[in-house]
């Protein structure tokens, strides 16, 4: 089998899919792209068993044939050519791939087609409508709290709610948590489904930067996500999620209003001077001032910041780690903030002060309790 | 032979409490047990005469003395108290080693006085303790831990008690076994079951019927009928580790006999975590082959492991782990490291949330 494809247009095919390929595959033939020519479509597939990525490029070929391709001297090889017409000369006895461009000729040995793994088809499943950008959103907004830790299996990934009007994406680590909800996609019956960190990432990865819509087609095993000429399937996280509803408060009666960007900047600095395991940082609410402080006893490293804010509730202290606390205010793009707080053993809840009317964010994080140094 | 002192504080929260409100002196108090379920965490003297004592639910208690005052548990006002008898106790020594908030063994045979009578320096403790503090305690004074220990609960409250050691064996005997350090109720039910009452009687029965009927502990027993104990003082008691493993009489080579060897330790390892409230993040095997050659295969997690069931997942996990060993094992062991608590006790605590 022969076909003659644009290097550029073929690398660029490659690139959207190759996050999938694992380093060190369980299996060894899935350090290869699956190529499939059939009438002068080239199909190419990346799969590492719990997600595969699929994409297509339209190549001149006079028949049809299969050849599992190692993909990062591939990959390599491409990167380093001029953009030029590449024909692939393929052996399907020998498994032996030729490419010959106008710089020479470059040989590299196959792996049998046949042993590729089927990628799962979804049947009889839910569809779903999203607009790209909307996707990539909610992904964002979300995917840094996941977990990573494989005692909890259903952390491990973002749960996925879709209710009459809504779409709710949430994610835990067991200490914080990200609810992001979106008002303006029709999602039909409701359901959920827990899609794993890893495909959420490609697939955001991957999204292009120009809203397009997103069809998601999901059963209980597998989810299907296709847009432009790419295609995702993923292995669904068979688990049951928490029940996050219950831990969000109801009524936190402490409300602090205050500017973000002084909030974040200031627990950055003060965060140098904390613990470098715990990374904890207390505040301190009183009136309307906020102080930030630190200490490190392992180094006798001390640091305290001052704030103005708009505040209703009694005074008190609590503790947080100050990692989590800025990546959700890194992932806020209000320029005020309302922390509602209860007392120093109770989650937290931070909000953006004003929001876009078609989502509503809310994240939650667990305070650090404070040893207190007498 | 070395000079060890044991002290207790007496009654120690209740006594506490009766110090800072004085409206409590010389009446019947239960600190902590007043919630609907709660539990009595200490009684003072006064309510101990009712039969009154801590772990006992609140509800009894206060059946079995009415009048009795509940008092809310102050901790932070009880470890401080805590760091000033420990501040204390190393002016003397740094072979301190707490037991708990209240009580803890010190090593006097080197001190920083230079003292020969380890009485003296206990009666110096107590002195100052009571002054620092306006606290009482009650000292024992002897030449191993188990005998110190026993001797500090012969005379409460604010007792001195010295066990010379041509005394040791007869007090020993005549002990009933419940007042034996390491005897809890459980085994000295099954002491009695098996006619062993007191020291005299545990002293009669061989090594191996009491490592038959109690395992690893009937060598403790054993000894300490004897009052012979030597383990050492140790300053640094905070435990890095939990761990258990097992020789085999016969040499184990399927997956399946080592997966069933792997249970009780991990059972055993979990009830001790279950105990101490702790859990750790890194589990080990330690496998010895019939050549005597050994390794050790580690994994750590991000969330503390507490259960029987998850550890001995983990551990049949890490058994395959890259294989299941290909030669004969004569030895397993499991251990569980970096325990929580430790790193707790050392830094503020992250809240989870209770899913």
């Amino acid at each position: 089998m022969k076909f003659i494809v644009s290097s550029s247009a073929l690398l660029k095919q490659l690139q959207s899919i190759n996050g999938v390929v694992a380093n060190n595959p369980v299996v060894p033939i899935l350090e290869n792209f699956l190529f499939d020519v059939t009438d002068g479509l080239l199909t190419i597939t990346a799969s590492d068993l719990e997600t595969s990525m699929i994409t297509e490029i339209p190549v001149e070929a006079k028949e049809n044939g299969r050849i599992a391709a190692p993909a990062r001297i591939l990959l390599d090889t491409l990167k380093n050519l001029p953009d030029q017409p590449v024909t692939f000369t393929i052996d399907e006895e020998t498994y032996t791939i030729e490419i010959s461009s106008s710089n020479g000729r470059y040989k590299l040995s196959g792996e049998n087609a046949t042993d590729f793994p089927k990628v799962p088809q979804v049947r009889g499943g839910n569809a779903i409508e999203i607009p790209s950008n909307a996707l990539a959103r909610a992904i964002n907004k979300t995917i840094f709290a996941v977990s990573t830790d494989e005692l909890r299996p259903a952390m491990t990934g973002i749960f996925v709610q879709l209710n009459e009007g809504n779409i709710t994406f949430v994610a835990t680590d067991g200490h914080r948590l990200l609810r992001y909800r979106r008002n303006d996609v029709s999602t039909g019956e409701s359901t959920s489904i827990i899609v794993p960190r890893k495909a959420f990432n490609l697939l955001k990865a991957t999204l292009p930067a120009e809203p397009t819509s997103v069809k998601v087609e999901f059963n209980n095993a597998n989810a299907f996500f296709s847009f432009d000429n790419i295609r995702m399937i993923c292995r669904l996280i068979d688990e049951r999620f928490p029940d996050y509803e219950n831990v969000i408060p109801k009524l936190n009666p402490n409300k602090l209003l205050i500017d973000r960007y002084d909030l974040l900047s200031s627990v950055k600095r003060i965060s140098i001077y904390s613990n470098k395991t715990t990374h904890q940082v207390r505040l301190k609410i009183t009136g309307s001032e906020l102080v930030i402080s630190a200490e490190d006893l392992d180094f006798s490293n001390e640091a305290s910041e001052r704030l103005s804010c708009q505040y209703e509730g009694e005074d008190m202290e609590i503790g947080f780690n100050a990692k989590f606390l800025i990546e959700m205010l890194n992932n806020i793009d209000a320029d005020e903030v309302n922390l509602e707080l209860s007392t120093p053993n109770r989650a937290g809840l931070l909000m953006p002060a004003g929001t876009d009317e078609n989502e509503d964010i809310l994240m939650l994080v667990m305070p650090v309790m404070l040893n207190n140094y007498v | 032979m070395r000079k060890i002192i044991h002290i207790d504080m007496d009654a120690f929260f209740a006594s506490v409490e009766q110090r800072d409100f004085p409206e409590l002196r010389g009446k019947p108090v239960a600190v902590g047990g007043g919630g609907p379920r709660g539990v009595v965490a200490a009684a003072s003297y006064e309510a101990r005469a009712y039969g009154v004592h801590s772990a006992m639910p609140g509800s009894l208690a206060k059946r079995k003395c009415p009048h009795l005052i509940f008092a809310k548990t102050r901790f932070e006002v009880y470890e401080s108290v805590s760091r000033q008898i420990r501040e204390i106790f190393l002016s003397y020594t740094d072979l301190v080693e707490p037991l708990s908030l209240d009580e803890a063994y010190l090593d006097v045979t080197e001190n920083k006085f230079g003292l020969a009578s380890a009485t003296q320096i206990a009666k110096e403790i107590k002195q100052r303790i009571l002054e620092e503090t306006k606290l009482t305690a009650s000292a024992g004074v002897s030449y191993n831990k188990f005998l110190a220990k026993v001797a500090s609960a012969l005379q409460k409250p604010d007792g001195l008690t010295v066990v010379r050691p041509e005394k040791a064996e007869a007090l020993v005997e005549t002990l009933p076994i419940e007042k034996f350090y390491g005897i809890g109720s459980v085994t000295a039910a099954r002491m009695h079951a098996l006619g062993i009452h007191t020291g005299l009687d545990l002293k009669q029965r061989s090594l191996a019927e009491l490592s038959k009927h109690f395992g690893k502990s009937g060598l403790y027993y054993y000894e300490i009928a004897r009052a012979h104990d030597d383990r050492q003082v140790n300053p640094n008691r905070i435990r890095k580790s939990v761990g258990a493993e097992r020789t085999y009489a016969e040499d184990l080579t399927t997956a399946e006999e080592m997966d069933e060897r792997l249970k009780p330790l991990a059972d055993e390892i979990a009830e001790y975590l279950l105990e101490k409230n702790n859990a750790g993040r890194t589990v080990t095997i330690k496998i010895k082959y019939a050549d005597f050659t050994m390794n050790t295969r580690s994994k750590t997690f991000l969330s503390g492991i507490q259960s029987a069931e998850l550890l001995w997942q983990l551990a049949k996990e890490l058994l395959r782990t890259p294989f299941v060993p290909q030669l004969p094992v004569r030895l397993l062991g499991i251990s569980v490291s970096n325990l929580l608590s430790e790193e707790e006790a050392r830094f503020g605590h992250q809240l989870a949330f209770p899913f």
